[in-house]
């Protein structure tokens, strides 16, 4: 389980106590928020279906884009029509995942902490953080994800790539730690917040510079490639575990590169968000 | 129980000028301000006290309360409740505490009530059978079973303060805190909140900070109050001890059989009062007086009123609370001076 | 005259009032900024590869310069007739505060244009000026020539206005949705999406095969960036050029029209309702 705490003496109590409990009380709760969220998608079936059509449209004119392009030319920087394809669609299954479960940090670095409604999670027993995010489900990541599956799917079909037991090894891994990364660049923004009030903005920018990664990072030149790479990791995300599977290259390296790198990154975010925490203003007199 | 010394926390807050050029120059140049919200607060509350927590707008209560809750780290000073220090040990320090903010709800928006219950259940660890015998206490003092099954969004200002103190006092705490339980609600709501908050104060023994503007709320519930102003204690003692000191202010209320006559009423000439002891003002169809019973005994303020004026009715009222305090916020008594 | 001065007065300061705001906020409106010039940047090296790709200069009749002016023009465009009139009428609609504006001596829509004017003058002087003059130098550097034509900057500021007029009266027409819609966001993203697609704020309409690219053109997406962005580009011309301004004119009073029937019917619905 991974485990978030707010000062390493805490951490101590953290594992001392009956961690199989703790695991199973976020189970139970989460159940009732997806349970909760299911009633509601029920009653506003309308609204969901909407978010989830909006997100699924604006896929559709970027494939559309990239089909433009190649109707033009053979390939793109080396990259064939199914394999950039296949790279654009692998940048959508973490970015999903992550919009699915954590898409409340939005609210944190829009709304929560400049209305003072933060003070909620911290006069509560749990961590503040895995609090926020477990109060929401977001459903219109359903656009990203399923068009992010059908095209891995088929253009992995049209390329005849089958994967061996160790690239699904590495495909599982890099999604997670995928959207690790992801999950991490919003902690961090949003815990900005914290200090400015609203970070919204600020976590827009950075979100939006995963838009670099759905596409081979050859492309790029040297200094937005050290970036994505390295600064804002995103290339972690998609083109570095698409380019192995595809290209072929050590499995190894591959995913513990991004096991290292999305590590870092979520430790840092989480040094940021707790210094945020102790920083909070809370609003109003 | 709670014992807090030498609190204190500052804010930097940007000035602005007002207007468009104000905008524009703090793009340019942020003028910013050290404010101190608390300013040097010592207290002590024992168990099982209501203590209320009073002061003017933004004297530095909500403050001192996000501290004293663990939401805030203060600048300096030394905060102990219940042997625990809140903003370090936080997340075991909230157990043992309840917090209801008037002005916001802790509960989902968008879940019926009793699935923000079962939430909290599983927040707080609490165990199937104590769940529903806490249930059954505060449905009973609470009567939530009216509304229980309706989603949040649906209920009215009263019921949700009383779904809100629920859940705030679900995990059984040893100290509560409400800050304005009973802003924005109506008399018969705020008196059955009154009745409710004094039954789980017998019932658990729950230590309780109130901080409220309606001071019938103190009147009912508080035996002792602290008051604060511009992040200082100006008094700390029991109610009855601040009537005592303060509360020689009577108000005589007199309606007049021609209104003209008004004009006739000086005692302040009389018995040489000064504008501290006394005030007078034409209400819609009488008059108030209001005057200092340290310095006029009331049968001779009453001889001095009938012997003047032409009188229907008259009565005299006990020291208003409100005068009290109105007249401590001016008066400037130092902060831990015993009053 | 002494009208006009009392217009001035009264909607003068919801220009005021918007600048103002503009200013609390400007730390969210340079993020989205800057996050628009990310998706330019990665726009710009896509093109670059494709053209390095074909080994021509050209791609389906749009040099890479062509490309570059393209792709930062229309996203400045969308800037510039971008408005927030959606979300704030829904919302005050949603809470009830749109009576607020119903019980002062003002006109609705033209007050929430007035205060947006404010935020324009600062978009205009903040990041519109700037490119400009940035891209500007670009061409002049890949050129070598100064290729900037006053008229075709007036014509586009021409053609702006009303695509931002057009923006506007398109956002009312959604925000009054919100009397019938429980949730207006999802519908909001729906509709950033749609315009998009169709605008040619990432496929270029010239792209599309033919019949596809007539209809595009005929559309009111069409009128909103893609026509001021062609007209600055020198792609529309003599008869062309007439018609599409034209064309975006039409639609302007399309839509006037309609939100103003809307808002009437919205009125007295809001009368039944008691508020």
């Amino acid at each position: 389980m991974i485990c978030i705490c707010s000062e390493p003496e805490n951490q101590r109590k953290f594992l001392d106590r009956k961690d199989g409990n703790k695991l199973i009380r976020f189970i139970k709760l989460y159940k009732i928020f997806v349970a909760q969220f299911l009633k509601n998608l029920m009653e506003y079936r309308i609204d969901f279906l909407t978010g989830a059509v909006s997100f699924l449209i604006g896929q559709i004119t970027n494939i559309l884009f990239i089909t433009i392009i190649f109707s033009q030319i053979p390939s793109l920087a080396g990259w064939k029509y199914y394999e950039i394809m296949f790279i654009y669609g692998y940048s959508l299954l973490p970015k999903g995942i992550d919009h699915l479960l954590t898409d409340n940090l939005w609210s944190v670095a829009y709304f929560i902490v400049r209305k003072g409604d933060f003070d909620k999670y911290l006069t509560r027993p749990i961590n503040p953080l895995l609090h926020v995010i477990m109060e929401k489900f977001q459903f219109d990541a359903l656009g990203e994800l399923i068009t992010g599956i059908v095209l891995v799917i088929y253009s992995a079909i049209q390329l005849n790539y089958v994967p061996g037991a160790e690239e699904v090894l590495v495909i599982l891994i890099t999604i997670l730690f995928g959207t690790l990364i992801f999950t991490s660049v919003k902690i961090a923004c949003c815990a900005i917040a914290f200090w400015i009030k609203k970070s919204g903005s600020i976590l827009q920018i950075f979100y939006m510079s995963s838009d670099f990664a759905r596409y081979p990072i050859t492309i790029y030149n040297k200094g937005v490639r050290f970036i994505i790479s390295y600064v804002i990791p995103f290339a972690f995300t998609s083109y570095y575990p698409a380019a192995y599977l595809l290209r072929g290259g050590n499995g190894f390296v591959c995913a513990g590169k991004t096991i290292l790198i999305s590590s870092i990154v979520f430790c840092i975010s989480l040094l940021i968000w707790n210094r945020g925490i102790s920083a909070y203003e809370s609003a109003g007199s | 129980m709670i014992e807090v010394k030498n609190l204190k926390k500052e804010f930097e807050k940007t000035i602005k000028d007002p207007g468009l050029s104000g905008a524009i120059m703090s793009l340019i140049h942020k003028k910013t301000t050290t404010v101190k919200a608390v300013d040097g607060l010592t207290m002590h509350v024992d168990e099982g006290e209501i203590l209320g927590f009073i002061g003017p707008n933004g004297a530095g209560k909500s403050t001192a309360i996000k501290m004293l809750t663990g939401i805030l780290t203060p600048t300096s000073g030394t905060l102990k409740i219940n042997g625990q220090i809140p903003y370090k040990n936080r997340k075991e320090y909230v157990k043992e505490i309840g917090v209801v903010f008037g002005q916001r709800t802790q509960l989902w928006w968008d879940l019926p009530l009793v699935e923000t219950y079962s939430v909290l259940k599983e927040i707080y660890c609490i165990d199937e059978a104590k769940f529903k015998d806490r249930m059954d206490f505060l449905n009973e003092v609470l009567n939530l079973q009216e509304f229980i099954k309706s989603p949040v969004r649906t209920l009215s200002l009263g019921q949700r303060m009383r779904a809100d103190i629920a859940a705030s006092m679900l995990h059984s705490p040893k100290v509560l805190f409400l800050d304005e339980p009973t802003i924005g609600l109506d008399v018969v709501v705020k008196d059955n909140i009154r009745k409710a908050i004094s039954k789980i104060n017998k019932n658990d023994k729950t230590t309780i900070i109130l901080t409220t503007h309606d001071l019938n709320d103190i009147e009912t519930l508080c035996e002792r109050i602290v008051m604060i102003d511009k992040g200082k204690m100006v008094y700390d003692g029991s109610l009855y001890h601040m009537k005592e000191t303060y509360g020689k202010m009577r108000e005589v209320i007199i309606a007049l059989n021609n209104p003209e006559e008004i004009k006739n009423i000086k005692p302040d000439k009389k018995f040489g009062l000064t504008a501290d002891d006394y005030d007078i003002a034409k209400k819609a169809n009488s008059v108030s007086m209001k005057f200092n019973s340290a310095k006029v005994e009331i049968p001779d303020m009453l001889n001095y009123i009938l012997g003047t004026v032409s009188v229907k009715d008259i009565t005299v009222k006990d020291a208003d609370i409100e005068e009290i305090i109105k007249k401590i916020y001016k008066s400037e008594v130092k902060p831990g001076e015993a009053v | 005259m002494k009208q006009f001065k009392s217009v001035k007065r009264t909607y003068g300061a919801f220009v005021n009032a918007g600048i103002q705001d503009f200013i609390a906020y400007k730390a969210s409106f340079f993020g989205f900024f800057i996050g628009e010039i990310f998706m330019c940047f990665v726009m710009y090296f896509i093109w670059k590869a494709v053209y390095a790709s074909t080994g021509r200069t050209d791609f389906m009749g749009f040099t890479m310069l062509d490309m570059m002016v393209y792709v930062f023009l229309t996203h400045i465009s969308g800037f510039l007739i971008q408005t927030d009139a959606t979300f704030s009428i829904a919302s005050e609609i949603k809470d009830g505060s749109i009576i607020m504006r119903m019980i002062k001596p003002v006109n609705v829509d033209l007050s929430f244009l007035f205060f947006e004017f404010g935020s324009k003058i600062m978009i205009i002087t903040c990041v519109f000026v700037p490119v400009m003059i940035g891209l500007e130098i670009y061409r002049y550097i890949t050129l070598g020539y100064v290729a900037f034509k006053i008229t075709r900057l007036l014509l586009f500021i021409v053609s702006i206005s009303i695509s931002y007029l057009l923006s506007f009266y398109l956002n009312l027409i959604f925000g009054y949705l919100a009397f019938y819609l429980l949730n207006i966001w999802g519908f909001g993203v729906l509709k950033e999406e749609l315009i998009k697609f169709f605008s040619g704020a990432v496929i270029p309409i010239a792209f599309f095969p033919g019949v596809i690219k007539k209809v595009f053109g005929f559309l009111p997406f069409a009128s909103l960036t893609y026509t001021p962005v062609m007209i600055y580009m020198e792609k529309y011309n003599g008869i062309k050029l007439i018609f599409n301004l034209s064309l975006q004119i039409v639609w302007l009073f399309a839509f006037i029209a309609f939100s103003s029937g809307l808002w009437k019917w919205a009125e007295k619905r809001l009368a039944v309702q008691g508020g």
